[in-house]
């Protein structure tokens, strides 16, 4: 007898969306009743993939089995027939109905067909609501009244209101303190004794260890590991797995001269802080600098960057260019002053997706090519056509709309924006998210040249390599804090890993 | 209070009511120097057991409607034993129910009520009548008579009938004469029953066709828009039927905009804008029907007096009569002067 | 390369070639398709209004009458694509027209003749677009509420003002404007006035850096702050822009009417955002063009005039008028997938 297979069973699954390819050949075995861990930073194609399991996207190639059976996921209902459940990380309860009702929204019991049977539904919401240790929530409330950690609770009874087989969960302890935390294990361990496999995304390593069985990492689309045991595969390879680099990029050379003799700084923050998200901190950039902060998914470190750049107010500390105070919280003070941010959402913080090239370029700097408003469209197109050309943008036609370009493409559009007003410090959040590894070094190397033309440059970057191999100096930040400065060439990627994951178990 | 002083008190002398009311058929037969209804004194103006009158109307967005108010207002003011508890208006059902509910509770002794939808507000109706507040129902009319105790309004039927008449005589002997109509906004039952009047008087003349109709919106801004269209569509034609004399401002804006003057134009309500255009006959505008917001002083009157418990003068009955049609007099040169007073801007 | 010194922002998704395409393949790209069957559908328009009423549609006087319709609402539309393109929504046009007819008509006001009129008119909408603008670029209103409540009070204002009354102008150097004698080369001023706004309008949001600004800000406001733009600044602007037309519009009714009325403008804010949307503009923001939103007025305009030459009632007009949005937005729709 051939043995069982997987109760699913995804091979070969792309998905591109315009500009990027989100998911590249990726595969996922699960098996009835484990907890299937999944790994992978920001962009790294965890929610594609979960919206393809969810029927939510349509993929472009691969094949899904849902035990041995090759079936297509047309649409959520589709997922949910077969006994697949999705709890999201935004919840997506309604606010307004009460906790009975979203719980059994889509299939509510019925007497007539259509009269719904309110008090079957209470009830049956209070055996789920008991069976999930929660007994306490009352079904006739508003889930707008509920706690965070309660709409959780919802979210998962209205999983299991279907009949389920296969739960994914997207970060589900996010919002949960440990007690909680606690009991969410709990009713996992409930879940996959009784059968039912769990997909488990979470950034908490030890999380992983605790309940997971195995664990797929995924990176840039891509899986690089699959299947490896939970608990048994040391912390370092798993984050090296999901951060470190899979091709070898070629980093450009750094300029011989020490940069810390050189010049004053042009960018200098002062003990800049915001409740919350980062402890108070100092640092300078100097002109032909590069600046490196690594650090994992919240260490703080976009949030940094967007408190420099005036996009968010600081609840205290100063940021000076050239030894002159930026009014806080002003976007457009920080870029007269030469600031420039290649945001780390580039779609939704920097272009203009439905407009041209040389549009996406001229935006910051319009009052070069206008005298009294109007626009001098020919210097404008000229002065794009240059900035792009110093960046070797493809294609090389500046009226082509930035929607139809590469993500490093668009990338380039966004430092020619900022090349083209003459920027002196850039702010570089996650450079080489969304880009095709291939096109990365270059990407690389257009960074250095600007540096040594004598930009300043602060990058972050969730990739340890990337920040090693580009930056001259580098701040680990951990939770919000720095706990490390040295300069790049001090550092390995071992040594970045251990001081990001600080009091994790490192083994 | 001796029946009859009293009786006599609510004399049906005024201008416009007395022109039509219960005289259907006779037109403006009162003598000339009559004054206007606001203008006359109540016959017996005597205080009388006082009354307090809610009165609700729709919204007063429009000339007509704000003749309406005022008609109202003056006419209480006439009376010292009157206080008027006046809505602020709405075009809302449900608000205007909300209105006159609010006036039951105030346990007003008579309601006035002009509805923003007769259908609509037939139910707040029947619940005033229920708490024994006698309803005045004032032109719009309600779903059921148990709704109100008496009815009084204007004759849409009746003034496209007296409007196609008029024009009908004019044009006699004219062979293939043509008409137009530019009538009010379509979705109100009153534009269907003016046109179905304006049609039914045009089937006792052969000699003349309607070959146009356009529907504004009782707007000047409609009506110079439609006219201009209309003019546009009928190169020539003798005669106009306008359903609404604030449209008309609109439409007559649309004939000198088009230097047109080939034709005779009749207009519809009431306005002092278009007396005054009669009076100085030096345009197209040459008659208009009447929809006389006096009724709502007249209103007024039968509201005091059912308040009062008394009946109509120059009638042998002692209650008020159920229903009273106002007659849709048409105002040409002859007899402007004596209506000018009742004009509304 | 100058032929391209006009980037296709109206692109349907057409990329153009990497190599120097021929200068007529340049030409059509940037005719955009939206454009051309706006223009095809009027054309059809045109024929059927020929074939029906030869004699009364194909005519000067015709031709007149519709552009002279078409002149009131034009101008507001072209303030509401404005707004529309930087991605909010202004229901408060028709109202502000109306306040605007009514405060530039009372007696007073009309003691100051033409000039007065005119500059009420303007005044008044300019007050009504600015506070508008405060309420939603610096209030943090966001636009459908502000401008709701905008369509009420200054509905409430201007039933104030007029008691419900209409009142007539009797300022014959007004009055002049919209009759006969008035028209220059068979143009009507009312006209003059459109094409004028029109142009002014299409340089703005072409040629200018306040029109690249409102494109940005409604394609993306997140980027655009990121950009560096002033964006509730901008918002101010576009709201007092849009004031600024329904003033002028306020003044060509008041022409055309002779009077003002509470009531003027009545849904025009509906009829504004449809001629935007029939006309190619996004109602999400980022896209829109000056151009389509007057062939959308122009296209409702003719079709009202068809019917009423036709004697055909305003409920098969409306039917039609409902019709023709869900038809032009399908074939948008349709023809920027396909291209």
């Amino acid at each position: 007898m051939a043995p069982e297979p997987p109760l699913l069973s995804m091979s070969g699954i792309t998905k591109s969306f315009p500009g990027v390819r989100a998911l590249d050949g990726v595969a996922l075995d699960v098996q009835a009743g484990e907890v299937h861990c999944l790994l992978g930073q920001n962009g790294a194609g965890k929610s594609t993939l979960i919206k393809v399991l969810a029927g939510a996207h349509q993929p472009d190639t691969g094949t899904i089995h849902w035990r041995g059976e090759p079936v297509t996921l047309r649409s959520p209902i589709a997922a949910m027939r077969l006994g697949i459940a999705t709890i999201y990380q935004e919840l997506d309860l309604v606010e307004h109905l009460s906790v009975a009702e979203n719980v059994h929204l889509g299939h509510e019991p019925t007497a007539a067909g259509f009269v719904v049977r309110g008090k079957v539904a209470r009830e049956s919401t209070a055996q789920l609501l008991k069976r999930l240790g929660h007994p306490e929530i009352d079904p006739a409330r508003l889930v707008g009244e509920l706690s965070a950690a309660q709409q959780q609770i919802v979210s998962m009874a209205r999983a299991l209101s279907h009949d389920v087989r296969l739960i994914v969960m997207d970060e589900p302890s996010a919002a949960l303190d440990p007690d909680e935390v606690d009991n969410l294990f709990r009713i996992v361990g409930d879940l996959t004794a009784a059968g039912v496999a769990v997909v488990y995304i979470s950034h908490r390593l030890e999380e992983i260890r605790r309940i997971g069985d195995r664990v797929t990492v995924l990176k840039d689309g891509r899986a690089v590991a699959v299947g490896l045991p939970a608990k048994t595969t040391p912390t370092r390879e798993v984050v090296a797995l999901m951060t470190g680099r899979n091709v070898e990029y070629v980093f450009p050379e750094r300029p011989a001269k020490d940069m810390a003799a050189v010049g004053q700084p042009v960018l200098e923050v002062r003990g800049l802080a915001r409740n919350g998200e980062f402890e108070p901190l100092d640092l300078s950039v100097r002109p032909g600098e590069i600046v490196g902060l690594a650090g994992l998914v919240g260490s703080g470190r976009s949030e940094i960057l967007e408190t420099i750049y005036g996009a968010r107010k600081p609840d205290a500390g100063q940021v000076l260019v050239d030894g002159r105070e930026l009014r806080p919280g002003s976007v457009r003070a920080a870029v007269r002053a030469g600031l420039g941010l290649a945001p780390e959402e580039r779609k939704a913080q920097a272009l203009l997706m439905l407009e041209s090239v040389t549009r996406n370029v001229s935006v910051s700097s319009m009052s070069r090519f206008s005298r009294g408003g109007w626009i001098d469209r020919a210097a404008e197109l000229g002065a794009a056509r240059a900035a792009t050309r110093e960046l070797s943008l493809r294609p090389d036609n500046p009226n082509v709309p930035v929607r139809t370009l590469s993500g490093g493409n668009q990338q380039k559009a966004v430092l020619a924006r900022w090349l083209l007003r003459g920027c002196r410090v850039l702010l570089l959040d996650e450079p080489t998210r969304g880009v095709d590894v291939g096109a990365r070094a270059e990407l690389y190397a257009v960074v250095r040249r600007l540096a040594d033309e004598g930009l300043a440059v602060l990058l972050v970057s969730s990739e340890v390599p990337e920040v090693l191999g580009l930056a001259d100096r580098v701040l680990v930040l951990r939770e919000g804090r720095v706990v490390h400065t040295a300069p790049a060439r001090e550092l390995d990627e071992h040594r970045v890993l251990d001081l990001v994951m600080e009091g994790s178990p490192a083994s | 209070m001796p029946e009859l002083t009293s009786r006599r008190g609510l004399l049906f002398g005024s201008a416009a009511i007395g022109a039509g009311a219960l005289l259907a058929g006779c037109t403006s037969n009162e003598s000339g120097d009559e004054p206007a209804a606001n203008d006359q004194p109540a016959a017996d103006d005597k205080p009388g057991k006082e009354v307090t009158i809610g009165f609700a109307g729709p919204q007063a967005d429009h000339g007509w409607l704000n003749a309406i108010n005022d008609n109202a207002k003056s006419r209480a003011k006439k009376y010292s034993d009157v206080t008027l508890e006046i809505t602020e208006g709405s075009n809302d059902t449900a608000a205007q129910i909300g209105q006159i509910e609010t006036l039951i509770n105030k346990k007003v002794d008579v309601l006035v009520v002009l509805p923003a939808d007769g259908k609509a507000l037939t139910q707040v109706g029947l619940k005033a009548m229920r708490a024994r507040i006698p309803v005045v129902n004032l032109d719009r009319i309600f779903n059921s008579p148990q709704a109100y105790r008496c009815w009084i309004g204007g004759d849409n039927y009746g003034m496209g009938l007296n409007a196609g008449h008029y024009i009908g005589e004019k044009l006699k002997g004219k062979s293939d004469a043509k008409v137009i109509e530019l009538a009010g906004l379509d979705n109100l039952e009153l534009t269907q029953q003016r046109t179905q009047g304006f049609d039914d008087a045009l089937k006792n003349y052969p000699n003349i066709k309607k070959v146009a109709r356009q529907a504004a919106e009782f707007t000047v801004e409609s009506g110079q828009a439609k006219m201009a269209q209309l003019l546009q569509a009928q190169s020539k034609f003798d005669a106009l039927w306008n359903h609404d004399d604030d449209q008309g401002v609109g439409a007559l804006r649309a004939i000198e905009q088009a230097g047109r003057d080939d034709f005779l134009m009749v207009g519809g309500a009431g306005a002092l804008s278009a007396f005054q255009a009669i009076k100085q006959d030096n345009g197209v505008l040459k008659a208009t029907v009447l929809y006389p917001p006096t009724m709502a002083a007249s209103a007024i009157d039968l509201a005091r007096a059912l308040g009062q418990g008394d009946g109509v003068s120059g009638m042998a009955e002692f209650e008020i009569p159920a229903s009273i049609t106002l007659y849709s007099a048409v105002v040409d040169k002859d007899n402007v002067d004596q209506y000018m007073p009742t004009g509304f801007k | 390369m100058t032929q391209h010194a006009s980037p296709p922002r109206d692109s349907t998704g057409k990329v153009p070639s990497a190599g120097a395409p021929p200068a007529w393949r340049g030409l059509m790209a940037r005719a955009d398709v939206r454009t051309l069957s706006l223009l095809g559908v009027l054309a059809v328009l045109i024929i059927i209004g020929g074939i029906t009423k030869p004699d009364e549609f194909l005519d000067t006087r015709n031709l007149q009458l519709v552009l002279t319709q078409a002149s009131v609402i034009g101008v507001v539309t072209v303030g509401m694509t404005f707004v529309i393109v930087s991605g909010g929504i202004d229901l408060s046009v028709g109202a502000i027209v109306a306040l605007a007819s009514v405060w530039a008509t009372t007696v007073a006001t009309q003691e100051y003749g033409f000039v007065g009129i005119l500059f009420t008119a303007v005044v008044v909408g300019l007050g009504c677009g600015l506070v508008n603008g405060m309420l939603i670029a610096y209030g943090a209103i966001v636009p459908f509420i502000a401008t709701l409540a905008m369509l009420a009070s200054a509905r409430g204002l201007a039933l104030q003002i007029t008691d419900g009354k209409t009142q007539i102008v009797t300022v014959p150097s007004v009055l002049d404007l919209g009759e006969r004698d008035a028209y220059v080369l068979g143009i009507p001023p009312l006209v003059m006035v459109f094409a004028v706004v029109t142009i002014i309008g299409w340089l703005i949001l072409n040629r200018t850096t306040f029109g690249r600004r409102t494109v940005a800000v409604g394609g993306n406001a997140e980027a655009a702050r990121l950009a560096g733009i002033d964006v509730r600044r901008q918002r101010l602007y576009l709201y007092l822009l849009s004031g600024l037309c329904c003033g002028i519009a306020a003044f060509l009714l008041i022409i055309l009417a002779g009077s003002g009325q509470n009531t003027n403008g009545n849904l025009y804010e509906l009829d504004a955002i449809a001629a935007a949307i029939i006309g190619g503009t996004l109602l999400s923001g980022g896209r829109g063009t000056i151009v389509g939103s007057v062939l959308g007025v122009l296209i409702f305009t003719t079709i009202t005039n068809i019917f009423a030459l036709n004697n055909l009632q305003s409920d098969v007009q409306q039917i039609a008028k409902g019709a023709i949005i869900v038809a032009a937005v399908l074939v948008q729709r349709r023809t920027a997938s396909t291209t």
